[in-house]
Formats: structure tokens, sequence, C-alpha cells
């Protein structure tokens, strides 16, 4: 008797910590990004732009798209995605935000599901780094840091999103012009 | 003489009837749009103006709709849909609290709206929020301008169509609502 509770408890706990388990990983591999901790730079900021298009709005807007070759790709590119998300401070002096408040993204993104892209390069001063997170079915997010002493700029894609093309999604959807050159070829660093 | 002291009284009453009944349906209600003019109210001890006619007189001329269409000019909003409060002359000063005014209206819109995009600019005490909800087969659109004297909250529905050309550009979409919204139907 003692030994069938004793399995019944075991096999509960082996449960209970696989469920905890899942339900992390589940929490682990969104490639929504955590940016609350940005919020209090609208505070500083000259200029701030905080955009949240869901997958409904995206969807509504892909099937509202034309023929055109240019309508045709942003549709292709915006088909799958299930969000994009930005925030955007602008200041009018250097050293309003801290290396703390871009490490904060950073960390997130340190995680074994996202890779670094190496090897893309953009016109505008500054640091802009490009992560991507894959998944078993393939691309599942995007994420691009750009880094200026003036600015900063988070844009997170959620979704299979085309990185040759994300050049095409500047100025569209809240996305700013981050003056990303198309990569020749792309590399990946993690 | 007496006639027309008659209609100036007449006119009288009827102003301050609109004027009663527009800032009832504003500060109470119990609706969404109720409860942002009331947070911009407590927030900044201001209170709105419900004479739209002579508010929409001083609007500046509006051309940003008929641009995004890339053509002739075309009403955004879905017709009798439209509600709009007037915030003029008066002064919006967050005094460095437009990060926790951002929080409270976001609080005051009540969880069916989502935020679609916010633009702040502290310095300049600018600011621009889209909600949006879905509302069955069109949405309905809350655009909230507030500017250091004067701020326009306007609700409107949109179809789908619509919603989607808008969302290409979300950055000048408040100012197309706005403006769609406060214009004489004349134009």
């Amino acid at each position: 008797m003692k030994t069938l509770f004793q399995s019944v408890l075991k096999l509960a706990t082996l449960s209970l910590l696989l469920i905890a388990g899942f339900s992390v990983s589940a929490r682990a591999q969104s490639a929504r990004l955590q940016l609350a901790n940005l919020d209090y730079l609208a505070g500083k900021a000259s200029q701030t732009v905080d955009v949240n298009i869901d997958e409904k709005l995206l969807h509504l807007t892909a099937s509202f798209f034309g023929n055109e070759p240019d309508e045709k790709e942003i549709k292709a590119l915006i088909n799958g995605l299930k969000g994009i998300y930005v925030k955007s401070f602008e200041f009018e002096h250097e050293g309003e935000y801290s290396a703390a408040d871009v490490e904060a993204i950073r960390t997130q993104l340190k995680s074994s599901a996202w890779t670094k892209i190496v090897g893309i390069v953009s016109k505008k001063e500054g640091d802009v780094e490009v992560y991507l997170m894959s998944d078993n079915n393939g691309i599942s997010g995007l994420a691009v840091l750009s880094i200026e002493p003036k600015e900063l700029t988070v844009v997170n894609i959620i979704g299979p999103v085309d990185i040759a093309k994300l050049a095409t999604l500047e100025d569209q959807f809240g996305i700013p012009d981050l003056g990303i050159e198309r990569p020749a070829k792309i590399k990946s660093k993690n | 003489m007496k006639k027309s002291l008659t209609i100036t009284v007449l006119l009288l009453i009827i102003a301050l009837a609109l004027n009663l009944s527009s800032a009832a349906s504003a500060a109470g209600g119990g609706d969404d749009f109720g409860a942002v003019v009331k947070q911009i109210e407590q927030f900044y001890h201001v209170k709105h103006q419900s004479i739209p006619l002579l508010a929409r007189a001083s609007m500046k001329a509006a051309t940003t709709a008929a641009r995004i269409k890339g053509g002739e000019y075309k009403r955004l909003a879905e017709a009798g849909s439209v509600r709009v409060v007037f915030f003029e002359n008066q002064d919006f000063n967050s005094r460095g609290g437009i990060v926790g005014f951002k929080a409270s209206l976001t609080t005051a819109v009540g969880q069916t709206w989502s935020p679609l995009i916010q633009t702040l600019s502290a310095t300049e005490e600018e600011q621009t929020y889209i909600f949006i909800r879905n509302a069955g087969e069109k949405f309905n659109v809350l655009v909230v301008t507030i500017e250091r004297h004067d701020a326009v909250v306007v609700q409107v529905n949109l179809k789908p169509a619509t919603l989607a050309m808008l969302l290409r550009d979300p950055n000048d979409m408040g100012k197309a609502i706005t403006d769609d919204a406060t214009k004489d139907d004349d134009r």
C-alpha cells in the first residue's frame, strides 16, 4: 500500500515538474520581447513612438492589399506574421538612456532560441543589431535594436519574417526607417 | 423688438441644452469615451468645451486624409458615428508626469480597447493615443490628441477597408481621423 502511495506521489511530482517545465519553455519560446522597462524613457524623450499591431490587424491589412508588385511583396511579407511591436525614443541630448536599458533587452535575446545576425549594415550612425528566433518550423520572430547616441529603437516582429526583405517593411506599419541595407549574405552568430 | 428678444432667448436655451447634453454624455454616461474625457479633465485640471461648431471653425485645414488616399477627399468615419470633445486654450502641462498620464489613460479607456499607437513628446507636451476595438463588422477607433494648449478626443467607426488603409501608416492615422471627424461636411 505504501509502495503504491509512493509511486503515485512520485508520478504526481514528475507530472507537476513536466507541466512546470513545459510552461516555462512555452514562455521562453515566445518571440515577444518584454519592453515595459523602457516605458519610463518617454518622460525624457523628445519623441516617443509605441506601436502595437497584433495578428488580427495585420491579417486585416493584408487582405486589402492589391496585386501591384510592391503591394504583393508586402502582403506576402506580413501574411504569416503574428504581430509588429515598435518602441522608439529620440532624445535631445546624449546619455539620456542607460546601458542597463539596452542590456535588459539584450538579456532576453541571449536565450538559445535567438541568434544574432551579423553582416547587417545600416546607413544610419550607431549600432544596429538584428536577432532571429527559430523553431522547428523555421523563423518565428525577429528583433532589431537600433542604438544611437540620441536615439533608441526596438522593433519586434512575431512570426516568419523574411530577413532579406526586412528593408521592405521600413516606413510601413510604424516600423521606422532603420537604414538597413539588404545583406549580401546572411551569417549568424550565437 | 419683442420677436427678436424671443428668438435670442430661444437660441440661448437651445445652446444651453446642447451644452448640458454634450457635457453629460462626455463626463458621465459610464462609457469609455466619457471616462477618457474625465481622465483628461482630472489630470490636467481642464474642462472640455461643448461648442463644436465654434471649435470646428478654428481647426486647421486638413489634408492628411486626402493625402493618404492619394486622390480625392473621402470621409473616413462612418456617417453618424463621430463623437468629438474639444479642449481649447487651456494649459496641458503634465509637469513631468506624462508617463503617469499615459498609464492612467490606458486604465481609463478599459480593457476592451487595444492600444494601437502612442506618440509622445515630453518636451513639447504633445501626445497622440489611438485605441482600437472590434465592433462586429466594423472597428471603433478612439483618438486622443493633446497639445500644449488644446486637445481633442474623437471616437469613430471605421470600415475594415478604411482601417487597413490607415494601418499602413499608423503614425499619420491619428491626425487623419481627427481631421476627418472635425471637418465641416460641406468640403
